[in-house]
């Protein structure tokens, strides 16, 4: 059974975040090879978004997101209240389009098969971390 | 323990009617599987709700610490 008041808190935080992404470690220093690939996808769309990092709290963390989405891995991706997905998913739906049509923005040129060169990519827009403390 | 990537193939397609499933160990390592499937459950859900039809079917899997990771590829 999850802990109530995080698991109130976590509802709070996808609920005023359009875009939310729980990841182990920061956008800036990202602690897993799969967070740093979801944060790479997020900073290529030139949305913003929020991001917690689940580290100092990862069990009880694990166990709210099991409660209320069913997923108990992270990264995790919320987009308008709902759970998008994990990694895997993240990617798959960026290189398909759907990533960019969810978000509501044009698909980045980088992600265009025939993309010769990156252009210089601005800076990502992004809230500072947001943390929740372990229990 | 490693896998049973055959017990798991089982469990998918017993789970989901009528679906195909090919469990790969992407690692050697026996904990990291990446399954490929193709259902007719899935038709008109999203990624994530067809990951979680995968996932549910081989639960009792990652219950008893048999897998710990599970790449699922959806093939429409």
């Amino acid at each position: 059974m999850a802990d109530q008041e995080l698991t109130d808190r976590v509802r709070e935080l996808i609920n005023e975040n359009q875009v939310l992404l729980f990841m182990k470690g920061t956008p800036s220093a990202p602690r897993c090879g799969f967070s740093m690939r979801t944060v790479q996808v997020l900073d290529q769309m030139g949305v913003e978004y929020g991001a917690i990092d689940v580290l100092p709290a990862l069990q009880p963390l694990r166990e709210v997101t099991s409660e209320i989405s069913d997923w108990e891995t992270f990264p995790q991706l919320y987009v308008n209240g709902e759970l998008l997905g994990g990694c895997d998913i993240i990617e798959e739906m960026f290189e398909n389009g759907e990533l960019a049509e969810t978000l509501g923005v044009e698909q980045p040129a980088e992600a265009e098969p025939a993309a010769a060169e990156a252009p210089a990519g601005e800076a990502p827009y992004q809230s500072p971390p947001m943390k929740i403390e372990g229990t | 323990m490693a896998a049973d990537l055959i017990e798991l193939k089982g469990m998918i397609e017993t789970a989901l009617p009528g679906s195909t499933a090919e469990v790969i160990d992407e690692t050697g390592t026996g904990d990291h599987l990446r399954a490929e499937v193709s259902a007719p459950q899935f038709e008109g859900k999203s990624r994530i709700d067809q990951h979680r039809l995968v996932k549910a079917a081989v639960r009792e899997r990652f219950d008893d610490g048999t897998i710990h990771a599970l790449t699922v590829k959806v093939l429409d």
